[in-house]
């Protein structure tokens, strides 16, 4: 096992390496909604012209998350993004070049909620982050590349501000209670008259073509939210777990034709057909524990099957553990850092492995608003990526490094969490190796030597202009 | 005054024919920390009217001076705390006050001043109390005098900035410059306006003022000395509306908006209070590129992470203010000397006594002396007890080193002032013993 | 296969027949072998007699967790009247034997827990808060064999539990060991009542109310009080029937398990229970920085079962999460297991506990040794249970992949020879 990163000059790669799965590449499929994206890597061109930074991952088992799995393969990332994901892959001189060695390359992970990465930030996330957290740094530890709090989806750029709030605010949580039966029926008639007013509008907008004098239908009681979610603008989030709800919920979803998130989700599986049906996500944690009501005759309570049930029934999962955010009391594998152990209960209930790590991966990334950013290695996403001691959900494997943004963000060798367990060759609590004398090795220490020597004169500079004061 | 001039160009010479003008004392000390320039043994010290007229080796003292005989203590330059809160009300807001000013919240009579000066901390940067915001402008005061007025040495020496990562400090800041930037376009067309009013070339006029101003600096005061420094820094600009000051009168700017103005002028600095790591990401996107001059303090808690950001902060040779405080990596008992670490970065270094307690003050040295013993340069050190904080104050003209013309702030050790074993012998203010004892 | 850990530390077994024949009491050999022309070796077994019950598992890999550490490739296991019979390669099966086949699954032990309080089906354990000792509880009266949280732990592959009293008390009383039948009587269910004394130190049983026993040193005494009391009554030849109990453990005829954590408490604990009264004593929970004076409680003797933290990071500073079961091997546990303390963690996941275990340091294949012959041995109840191995009950568990990985689930879990949970029977419960 070996990964290193040198900055040293890695010339063409030839594609002699062997290469499995499917070679899909070839364009990416994904809408580009991303203007503001764009904006912005023209403002930072501006800035440094002709300063393109590129990276690559070599010697990489790439599993990209999209199917299919390449073997001895190259990553290219030019300023963060990919450009290329391939077995023959000319890496520019000037890129800084990961050394994957063999391991296991997969898609940053996306936690579809979480807590408490971010220092205290809870709102206003743009001007709060502390992305200097140690959870943070722990979470990276654990795969977790991009979050979403509150709603928000954040990317964990350490030691970064700028570019760490990836999306404000993608659905909007209605509530559909069996414990308030008012507010339900006024829910279903806020969605009636929505619905009402948006045909009024489009036929309208079809008339205005022919005839100008045709009058605007008025908004009436229709709710501007839940208009934005008709319009498929934003998604509608519930927070439901019984089966009498979700019932409910995927009526009201296939009647006025918007695609439900539902989080919980518990008793999904007694009426997957209808969930599948509504093309409901779920939002589920697999090892949730709920006894059925010994009222109900229906079948119900949690099942370690959920996810599985519901997959084959064609809902979207996406896996969060039970806490959102990083427990250190002692307990492990429950809490956000445990989310692929959570997304391995998935499989034990019996979704399949590619489905496991989509339920934490694209799935969410989808669920966030962010899918065209991240959730899978693909050309033109973010080069957000894990270099992997095994397969990732294994109980074993720990992330060696991760990657945001083509910028090593994360190094289990270098930081204290884990490098002391399982410490591969490179580590710095391995036995010391052979120290390099080449030329690399003997210009550092004269370079730092002339740092110092800069530093001095600057000091007494000061000491002078106090006494010119004088 | 003259004579002050005159003294210090040539020093033992003139020492010796002005015996018998009056108010001059001598200091024989065996070792003197000038800070500005050394450590000079068998130094002697001449001090009139409460300023120091020279200093050096071993120089010969005419009779009838009085002589204080100090063979064995060590003198170095009176502490300067620029950060306290000493003899002023406790109540403060976390509102936007850019323009409110400390000074008239001081308490003269306050014993707290006096236990300062005892504990031989000279000068004192009173500031505006806040726990956010921009609670106002700080003060400089000598801790003695019977009157708030008699204390003050300069008033708006710095405005407090206590950042913290919310949206709230971040829109302030960017909000108050905004403001300043809409001031300067009223007042670029109702220049405009002006000038098209006059219809005149003004060339002239600015080369006569000129010259006028250099007579100007030719005879300095003490005070005027300071607003000479200041004046070096004016962009020509400013010289231009002050120039233009006799026919063109330049709208009124609010009183919310010229603090920033005179931050823009690099008149008034900034002072800004940094808890974590990220408090400095944010406070640099806010900043952007608006250039002013700022000073950090860094708040010392057990586990902060700010040596995350020493690097950046070296770089820009920023002065950072910090408490002699030994802290720890967060979740481990690994220990960071901080401040040293950030004078390995680059930066420059106020250290700042742990609070404002009379304990705490006679104790500063030795807790400065805790991270000397932890790796922080000893001469570095002393520098941020004194000429640092004097130079970040803006009243370095006058404290904080052993120079010919600065007030003779004096402090007698029994020893090294950063062994535990030394005592603090005698506090002199302005050539004044005001506390403890030295042979005469 | 994504690496070789799953057969790291096993030896394989390639002897004849693994001398794993046992005789009955008939004289009779039950099960011989036989080598065939082609080298492969076959398992012959007698036929069933009448009223004896018969049940031949095979699977795809066979973990017997046995003391040279046995792994077949495939393998099958014999059961007759609820005890292993044999284990081999191949076998002949005779009429009246249930035959199961698991070609791609993998049997284990079934699980021990010593550190349980799921035994009334809530959070009903015994907990009396008056007294500070309660020598003469046992948990007993509570125990309801067969509810659902017991249930869900089978279907993690927990098939032995100690049941024990809270820890809000010095010494809160005796546990029950007992197994995860479904649908037996208390008697047919319980190994042992009873099965040991549950003592806490440290922290939880501090007297909040403000009496004698706030501080350490007075829960010591409290401790070490009761423990003479009972001394002296065997000594005086008395007759105390509330510390008759307590006279057992220090005859070393039950064992201890230690409610105990931090550095300096689980020294403690080792200086009473080991140095002060010689006991049969295991050392539970063991975490926060108490792996930092691990060595001392090892060295002198004391098993550990260690759980429901199985990471420290908080209270050592030290910056790197400490895997606590790395650290006890390390430092010389021959005896480690690990436990739930459900419902603190649930049941089900006991063997969660031993992956995190791994994840953080420690030896794959120990920590499920953790789970199964470790926590036997340090109970005394590995003549029964723990290992697969003939003689032994036949508590079995099948599981789809590494028993760790919590991936795997179990397929089919077997006490005392009965089927007491198959999935596709029953639905997937974990």
């Amino acid at each position: 096992m070996k990964s290193t990163i040198h900055d040293t000059r890695i010339g063409k790669l030839l594609g002699l390496a062997t290469f499995l799965g499917a070679f899909a590449f070839a364009t990416p499929s994904f809408a580009q909604e991303e203007g503001g994206e764009k904006k912005d890597e023209a403002a930072k061109n501006e800035e440094k012209p002709d300063e393109d930074k590129w990276f690559a991952v070599i010697n990489a088992d790439v599993f990209p998350g999209t199917g299919g799995h390449f073997r001895d393969a190259t990553i290219l990332a030019k300023n963060g993004k990919i450009t290329e994901i391939g077995v023959a892959v000319d890496v520019p001189d000037d890129a800084t070049v990961l050394d994957a060695g063999g391991l296991r390359v997969y898609p940053g992970l996306v936690a579809y909620a979480s807590a408490g990465l971010f220092g205290n930030a809870s709102s206003d996330f743009a001007d709060t982050v502390n992305t200097f957290s140690p959870n943070l740094v722990m979470a990276l530890g654990n795969g977790i590349t991009t979050a979403g709090q509150s709603g928000a989806a954040l990317k964990l750029k350490r030691g970064e501000v700028d570019g760490v709030l990836l999306k404000e605010k993608a659905s909007t949580l209605l509530s559909y209670s069996s414990q308030n039966p008012q507010g339900k029926r006024s829910l279903i008639d806020k969605f009636e008259a929505t619905a009402a007013y948006l045909r009024d509008y489009r036929a309208w907008e079809e008339e205005k073509k022919t005839n100008k004098d045709a009058k605007e239908p008025p908004k009436k009681d229709s709710d501007a939210t839940i208009l934005q979610v008709l319009k498929g603008e934003v998604r509608a989030r519930f927070q439901a777990d019984d089966r009498d709800e979700l019932l409910g919920i995927a009526r009201l979803a296939q009647k006025y034709g918007f695609r439900p998130v539902i989080e919980g989700c518990r008793e999904g599986w007694t009426v997957a057909e209808e969930l599948g049906r509504a093309g409901a996500y779920a939002v589920i944690t697999p090892r949730d524990r709920v006894d059925k009501s010994e009222e109900l005759v229906a079948a119900g309570g949690t099942s370690i099957e959920n996810a599985a049930i519901l997959r084959r029934a064609g809902v979207q999962i996406a896996i969060v553990p039970a806490a959102k955010g990083v427990d250190l009391g002692g307990i492990a594998g429950r809490d956000i850092l445990a989310l692929a152990i959570e997304a391995g209960f998935g499989v034990r209930g019996g979704l399949t492995n590619e489905a496991a790590l989509e339920a934490i991966t694209i799935v969410p990334a989808r669920l966030l608003g962010v899918e065209h950013r991240v959730g899978t290695l693909e050309v033109g996403k973010d080069c957000d990526l894990l270099v992997c001691d095994g397969d990732l959900m294994h109980y074993e494997t720990f992330v060696q490094q991760a990657v945001v943004e083509g910028k090593v963000v994360y190094e289990k060798n270098k930081e204290l969490f884990y490098a002391h367990i399982r410490p591969n060759e490179t580590s710095a609590l391995a036995p010391p190796t052979r120290v390099d004398k080449g030329q690399e090795g003997a210009a550092k220490p004269a370079d730092e030597a002339k740092d110092k020597d800069e530093k001095k004169p600057d000091e007494k500079q000061d000491g002078k202009d106090g006494e010119k004061k004088d | 005054m003259k004579l002050r001039n005159l003294l210090s160009s040539c020093a033992a010479l003139a020492l010796a024919s002005l015996a018998s003008a009056g108010d001059l004392v001598a200091i024989k000390a065996g070792h003197v920390e000038t800070v500005s320039h050394g450590c000079i043994q068998h130094a002697v010290i001449l001090v009139e009217d409460g300023k120091i007229v020279t200093v050096g080796k071993d120089l010969p003292i005419q009779r009838g001076i009085p002589v204080i005989d100090a063979p064995d203590l060590w003198v170095v330059p009176g502490f300067v705390d620029a950060y306290s809160r000493v003899g002023l009300e406790a109540r403060g807001s976390s509102e936007f006050n850019p323009h409110v000013k400390v000074d008239a919240e001081i308490f003269a009579r306050n014993d707290e001043f006096r236990d300062a000066l005892e504990a031989g901390v000279t000068t004192l940067g009173l500031y505006p109390a806040g726990s956010g915001g921009m609670p106002g402008q700080a003060c400089v005061v000598r801790p003695a005098g019977a009157t708030a007025q008699e204390m003050l040495v300069k008033s708006g020496s710095y405005l407090l900035f206590v950042f913290r990562s919310d949206a709230r400090s971040k829109k302030m800041l960017k909000d108050a410059f905004e403001k300043a930037n809409e001031y300067v376009e009223k007042e670029k067309k109702a220049r405009e306006k002006w000038e098209k009013d006059q219809g005149k070339k003004k060339d002239d006029k600015k080369e006569e003022k000129k010259d006028e101003k250099k007579e100007e600096k030719k005879e300095g005061t003490a005070a005027e000395l300071q607003d000479e420094s200041a004046a070096q820094e004016k962009k020509d600009e400013k010289a231009e509306k002050t120039d233009a000051a006799k026919g063109y009168v330049p709208p009124e700017a609010d009183e919310k908006v010229k603090p920033f103005l005179d931050l823009r002028a690099k008149k008034l600095r900034m002072l800004v209070t940094l808890f974590t790591a990220a408090d400095w990401l944010h406070f640099s996107q806010a900043l952007g590129k608006e250039d002013i001059g700022y000073d950090l303090r860094i708040a010392l808690t057990r586990d902060i992470d700010v040596w995350e950001v020493a690097k950046p902060i070296g770089e820009k040779k920023l002065r950072v203010l910090m408490e002699p405080e030994i802290t720890t990596v967060w979740g481990t008992l690994r220990q960071r000397n901080l401040p040293a670490e950030f004078v390995a970065a680059g930066a420059k270094l106020v250290l700042l006594p742990r609070g404002d307690a009379p304990s705490i003050f006679k104790n500063w040295p030795r807790h400065v002396g805790e991270i000397i013993a932890a790796g922080l340069d000893r001469d570095v050190a002393l520098r941020a007890m004194t000429l640092e904080p004097a130079e970040m104050l803006g009243v370095a003209d006058r404290v904080g080193s052993v120079d010919a013309g600065k007030d003779a702030n004096l402090l007698f050790f029994t020893g090294d002032p950063f062994q535990a074993t030394s005592k603090l012998a005698a506090v002199m203010l302005e050539g004044r013993i005001v506390h403890g004892e030295v042979q005469q | 296969m994504r690496r070789s850990v799953q057969t790291r530390g096993f030896a394989l077994a390639v002897a004849a027949g693994l001398a794993l024949a046992s005789c009955r009491a008939t004289n009779e050999p039950s099960v011989r072998t036989v080598v065939h022309d082609d080298g492969t070796r076959e398992l012959v077994i007698r036929p069933l007699a009448t009223g004896e019950t018969g049940l031949v598992v095979r699977a795809g890999k066979i973990v017997t967790c046995d003391a040279a550490d046995t792994l077949l490739a495939p393998g099958v296991l014999v059961v007759r009247n609820g005890k292993i019979e044999a284990l081999g390669e191949t076998c002949d099966v005779p009429d009246g034997f249930t035959v199961l086949e698991f070609p791609d699954a993998t049997l284990a032990p079934g699980l021990v827990d010593l550190h349980t309080h799921i035994h009334s089906g809530s959070f009903g354990d015994i907990n009396d808060m008056v007294l500070p000792v309660n020598p003469e509880f046992r948990t007993s009266p509570t125990i309801v064999p067969g509810n659902r949280l017991i249930r869900r732990g089978l279907s993690g592959g927990v098939t032995t539990l100690f049941g024990i009293p809270g820890s809000g008390t010095s010494m809160s009383g005796f546990g029950v060991l007992y197994k995860s039948k479904l649908d037996s009587t208390y008697e047919e269910a319980v190994m042992a009542d009873p099965g040991g004394l549950k003592v806490a130190q440290d922290s939880n049983p501090q007297r909040e109310a403000g009496d004698f026993g706030v501080g350490r040193g007075a829960l010591s005494w409290i401790l070490q009080n009761v423990n003479d009391r009972a001394k002296a009554a065997v000594r005086d030849g008395q007759v105390e029937p509330g510390l008759a109990n307590l006279a057992k453990v220090h005859t070393k005829e039950l064992p201890i398990l230690i409610h105990t954590a931090g550095s300096d408490g689980i020294t403690n604990t080792a200086r009473m229970w080991r140095v002060t009264n010689d006991t049969r004593s295991t050392l539970s929970h063991g975490c926060f920085d108490a792996w930092k004076t691990s060595k001392a409680v090892i060295d002198i003797g004391m098993t550990v079962n260690n759980g429901p933290r199985t990471i420290e990071w908080v209270s050592s500073r030290e910056g790197r999460v400490i895997g606590i079961s790395a650290e006890y091997l390390k430092n010389g546990a021959k005896n480690l297991s690990m436990n739930t303390d459900s419902p603190v963690v649930a049941q089900e996941e006991l063997a969660l506990q031993s992956a995190m275990s791994s994840r953080y340091g420690a030896d794959d294949y120990t920590m499920l040794r953790a789970l199964t012959i470790h926590p036997a041995i340090a109970f005394g109840i590995d003549d029964r249970v723990g290992s697969l191995e003939p003689g032994k009950d036949a508590d079995l568990v099948v599981w789809s992949g590494w028993p760790l990985d919590p991936r795997s689930r179990v397929e089919l879990a077997v006490i005392d020879g009965g089927i007491e949970y198959d999935r596709t029977r029953d639905g997937q419960i974990f």
